[in-house]
């Protein structure tokens, strides 16, 4: 299996703070990673390094087998990365439709109607300051922007954050779909159970550090390890 | 008395309009880019200059269009050589140091170039008569002006509500880092923005070469009263800034009718009040100075 994105031995500081200490993970083609650990562990940082938005100090990035290490965010995105962020980073002042015309068109099925198709709710709401949205039509928007991209790989930063249960259902089948239509897809989350349940491969970050690499399943099963690990209880 | 009165409103309203040039093209720059151009009302004198330069070739009508896309090329080598190696510092005193310098220099250039003298910009007869001879201060050339700034200002908030382009400068101005993310090339975007910043001004300096004639160091007199207008009007917010030149120069002209002496001062007594009682301006950003 070609691997889409290759992230080996990352150091990423903050100012002096240490937060990345050679974290290194792999998304094969049509693969969906998730990203687990506790709050602080690292996996935003992970996420900006891999982007450009906190370049590493060490370490290299590659993507679809081309190097991307220290590229402007702009760059990666535009060899086809989807940027789904923490926290959604909405433009709030910014209408539904005028966020959707900020990433350039590109090629592909993903068109500003094809993702009104998507998330009809945004299609309503398209004349909507982005600030009035409910979080849950936040995180559609904020996906839909990504996949105006026709992103190769789809980075998704905390989706569930702060969203009601039937909502994060919602955000969740959605990713599933777009598994289902062979996009690579990163999943960073903190609600472990829910990304195991759609994730092949898990990594699970500690203090800056990969401490599992493995089978999705298996991870979701071992109860104690999830506890200990990831930092779940029962959600 | 009613005449006089209306005779420096409408000043006023002529010199706003400067003002509101000059912000609008300031605040476009703080916006996005991030940086206080004090080169600003050296830019314009620059686009002044070349305008006098070209007239000759290409009459006052193509000045008025070629003389600020040429300091705005100008404009673009400086924000590509220089102003773009300081995005990366958090502090604004670098820029602002920076654009300082290049004020001075820019200036001495005009002077090395084109003389310490004044000299008039020739405008088409037909704008420099008195439309009626009791409004004598009612030339075609005030009104062209208060038209062209009119126009002006139409056009870029058309451009920033209805053009990519656009939509991606008021996004970029709230979340750079979220744009770039979203594949939108921020240099080349803020290369524009600051290109469309010098433009505006140089718009407003051949505008006030028409009335006031050229000299190296007029923009002095209208970058401090332009910094005022985004202040009163609010950091952030183009509109605010619009409002705040009209409002500063009507303000003058019509302190003029009363107490001449103080039409200058009565702009930063607006300043003052407005920093005391509503510090964010007319339409800032709520907790920007509070």
């Amino acid at each position: 299996m070609s691997a889409v994105l290759q992230v080996e031995g990352l150091q990423t500081y903050y100012g002096k703070s240490h937060i990345l200490n050679g974290v290194s993970l792999v998304v094969g083609a049509g693969e969906l990673v998730a990203l687990l650990g506790r709050n602080g562990a690292g996996k935003t940082t992970t996420m900006r390094s891999i982007m450009g938005l906190t370049p590493p100090r060490e370490g290299s990035v590659r993507l679809f087998g081309n190097d991307a290490t220290g590229k402007p965010p702009y760059r990666i995105a535009g060899m086809g990365v989807g940027y789904v962020p923490e926290g959604r980073k909405i433009f709030g002042h910014l209408t539904v439709h005028e966020n959707l015309l900020v990433p350039p068109q590109t090629k592909g099925p993903w068109t500003i109607e094809a993702v009104y198709q998507l998330f009809p709710r945004l299609a309503e709401r398209r004349a909507s300051k982005g600030g009035r949205l409910s979080g849950g039509e936040q995180e559609m928007l904020a996906i839909a922007r990504a996949l105006l991209l026709n992103p190769k790989l789809l980075i998704l930063d905390e989706p569930s954050q702060g969203l009601a249960p039937v909502i994060v259902q919602e955000v969740m089948r959605t990713v599933g779909r777009m598994k289902g239509e062979g996009m690579s897809i990163l999943l960073v989350e903190q609600n472990a159970v829910l990304a195991l349940q759609l994730a092949d491969r898990a990594y699970v970050l500690s203090e800056g550090e990969v401490v599992y690499d493995g089978n999705a399943a298996a991870l979701a099963s071992d109860t104690a390890r999830m506890e200990s690990l990831a930092g779940v209880t029962q959600v | 008395m009613g005449l006089v009165l209306l005779f420096n409103a409408f000043n006023g309203l002529i010199q706003g309009a400067f003002y509101a040039l000059m912000a609008l093209g300031l605040a476009l720059i703080l916006g996005l880019n991030n940086t206080i151009n004090f080169a600003q009302g050296a830019f314009m004198a620059l686009a002044a200059y070349f305008a006098f330069t070209i007239v000759p070739y290409v009459g006052f009508w193509g000045a008025l269009i070629i003389a600020p896309l040429l300091a705005g090329a100008i404009g673009l080598v400086v924000e590509v050589a220089l102003v773009r190696r300081l995005y990366s510092r958090k502090d604004p005193i670098y820029s602002l140091l920076l654009t300082f310098g290049l004020a001075f220099i820019i200036q001495d250039l005009i002077r090395t170039i084109w003389g310490a003298q004044g000299v008039p910009l020739a405008i088409p007869g037909f704008l420099d008569h008195p439309l009626s001879n009791t409004y004598f201060f009612l030339t075609g050339y005030r009104l062209f002006v208060v038209a062209v700034a009119l126009i002006g200002t139409a056009a870029l908030f058309a451009v920033l509500r209805f053009t990519r382009i656009g939509i991606r400068i008021r996004a970029g101005n709230s979340d750079l880092e979220t744009i770039s993310a979203l594949g939108v090339n921020i240099y080349l975007l803020r290369s524009a923005n600051f290109v469309i910043g010098i433009i505006f001004a140089g718009v407003a300096g051949i505008l006030a070469a028409g009335q006031l004639g050229l000299n190296p160091n007029m923009g002095d007199t209208l970058i401090m009263p332009a910094f005022v207008a985004i202040v009163v009007g609010g950091v952030g917010s183009l509109v605010g800034s619009l409002l705040g030149g009209l409002i500063i120069g009507l303000a003058s002209g019509i302190t003029t009718a009363f107490f001449p002496a103080a039409s200058e001062v009565v702009i930063y007594v607006i300043m003052g009040i407005m920093l005391v009682v509503r510090p964010r301006g007319l339409m800032g950003q709520e907790g920007l100075f509070e």
